[in-house]
């Protein structure tokens, strides 16, 4: 069987509505986790009540020492079971919010450690409330150091959407399936969905990479 | 009752096993300048610390301008939370330096200078941004408002720590040895600057080794050793004719390590710096 790329072209429309899907779900799914592990984050360093950093700890390593397939199929089915239905889109976006979350904390808390004690008490002696503390002074901080490694986290999450595909979220890997299920050119289909799955990486890491270069210049 | 502009009593701060405050108590009036002095490790920084209650002692209270800071009631070593509603407006009024500055390197050096005056005393930013250029520019640091402070020396960070604190028209000023990261080439712009404060009246508590400097500006020198007050008393007293063995042995100590440091009268780099 010839390479025909006529059939990647034909596909590319659908495609392209397949990797806007992909790109929106990772997109919530990774601005939701990271407005959670900030959240949590926050509470921890400010309220670190040994209960709440155990389960803390617990659902860190729950995330980190199963694989994500089983945690989306879980979330997918368990939730209509206790009475709670959403739609596979819901579903999917939780299961990568949850599992994105697990390891933006840990991002968070090395960021969080680059932030010298000082910058904290000279906004504490200046009379800063706890909240603006945070808001104004460690947090920027934080993520000006973090951004590298939640670049790489946001990849992550993308890379990991294909595995929606099996509680029928309609993403990229879904439709190429769908397109060469019946048209028989998965070769050719594939190669389509595999430029677009590299562009949109490349385009965020890129993206990272300048505005960290403007970062730098500004404050080298 | 009347009390003292700052009145600390009976403070006592316990890390595990060591004693860093044991039960110290010091009045400080209105535009006084008080240094303190003392070997490394004998409490200095905790007692700085424990006047702007950022470092809450085990026992003790503060007390500024007829408002408590913070104060603990003894209960019998358990540490008894007692939350003051006023503790932020409190220490506001209290201008904080640090050794090695503190300044917020992800803001500009005017943003450094304007943010706590919007969000801590409501002033519109405008206003907040005219004293910033005012404070900068008494420091000497007028053409520097829109560097980021990774661009800026030691002692020109330090000084805006400095015009950061003064911004919130503070009414005492403590600094916990604000030129001993600096080269020695860069003290004299920061204790110029201090001394030009002491001269206004501010009521100071430093914490520094320039004893030249101590001499100088200081109303009263204290001496502390081992969470303790020691000995204090007018410079000229206490660095001329020390009472205590443990206070003489220190300002030995130091006049070794630093031949000026001793001769308070002696001209030195610090005595040019205004
Ligand atoms: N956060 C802390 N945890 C444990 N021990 C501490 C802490 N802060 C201070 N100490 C201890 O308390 C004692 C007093 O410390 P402090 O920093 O007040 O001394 P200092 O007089 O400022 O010394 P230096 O001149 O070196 O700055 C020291 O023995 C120090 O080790
Ligand atoms: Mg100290």
């Amino acid at each position: 069987m010839k390479f025909d790329i006529s059939y990647t072209f034909d596909a590319l429309p659908r495609l392209i509505e397949g990797a806007a899907v992909t790109l929106q779900v990772t997109l919530i799914g990774f601005l939701l986790s990271v407005t959670l592990a900030t959240v949590l984050t926050v509470a921890r360093t400010i309220w670190p009540w040994k209960p709440f950093l155990v389960v803390l700890g617990i659902y860190v390593s729950f995330i980190r020492g199963t694989p994500m397939l089983v945690q989306i199929f879980l979330i997918f089915y368990v939730l209509p079971v206790v009475g709670i239905d959403i739609g596979p889109m819901t579903a999917g976006i939780l299961a990568l919010t949850l599992n994105s979350c697990a390891f933006v904390l840990e991002i968070l808390r090395g960021g969080l450690a680059s932030v010298p004690k000082g910058q904290t008490e000279a906004a504490e002696s200046l009379g800063l409330p706890v909240l603006t503390q945070w808001r104004k002074v460690i947090l920027p901080q934080v993520f000006i150091v973090s951004i590298p490694p939640l670049v790489n986290e946001f990849t992550m999450v993308l890379k990991s959407t294909p595995l929606l595909a099996t509680i029928t979220v309609v993403e990229l890997m879904r439709v190429s399936q769908q397109i060469f299920s019946r048209n028989y050119h998965p070769v050719e289909v594939l190669t389509g969905a595999f430029v677009l799955y590299f562009l949109m990486c490349f385009a965020v890491s890129r993206g990272s990479v300048l505005l960290e270069r403007r970062l730098h210049v500004r404050r080298a | 009752m009347t009390r003292s502009f700052l009145e600390l009593s009976q403070l006592t701060t316990r890390f595990g096993d060591t004693l860093a405050l044991d039960n110290v108590s010091l009045n400080v009036t209105q535009g006084e300048v008080v240094c303190l002095i003392g070997p490394s490790g004998c409490g200095k920084s905790t007692l700085l610390r424990s006047v702007n209650w950022l470092q809450p002692p085990d026992a003790g209270s503060v007390w500024l301008d007829n408002r408590p800071v913070g104060q603990i009631p003894e209960t019998g070593g358990k540490r008894a939370h007692w939350r003051n509603p006023d503790l932020a407006r409190q220490r506001a009024k209290m201008g904080m330096v640090f050794q090695n500055f503190n300044v917020w390197p992800h803001l500009s050096v005017l943003e450094n200078i304007v943010r706590a005056q919007m969000v801590v005393l409501k002033r519109p930013r405008a206003e907040a941004e005219t004293r910033a250029r005012a404070l900068l520019d008494e420091v000497g640091l007028g053409d520097r408002a829109d560097y980021w402070p990774d661009d800026l020396s030691g002692g020109q960070k330090q000084r805006v720590a400095i015009a950061r604190s003064l911004a919130m028209d503070p009414v005492l000023m403590l600094l916990d040895e604000p030129t001993s990261a600096l080269d020695p080439e860069l003290v004299s712009d920061v204790l110029g600057v201090l001394k030009t404060l002491a001269q206004r009246g501010m009521t100071m508590l430093i914490v520094t080794h320039e004893l030249g400097f101590a001499a100088q500006v200081a109303d009263r020198i204290v001496f502390m050793e081992s969470g303790r007050i020691v000995e204090m008393g007018p410079p000229a007293d206490l660095l001329e004719a020390p009472t205590t063995d443990r206070l003489r042995r220190f300002l030995d100590q130091l006049s070794t390590l630093n031949p000026f440091a001793d001769a308070p009268h002696a001209p030195s780099a610090v005595a040019t710096g205004a």
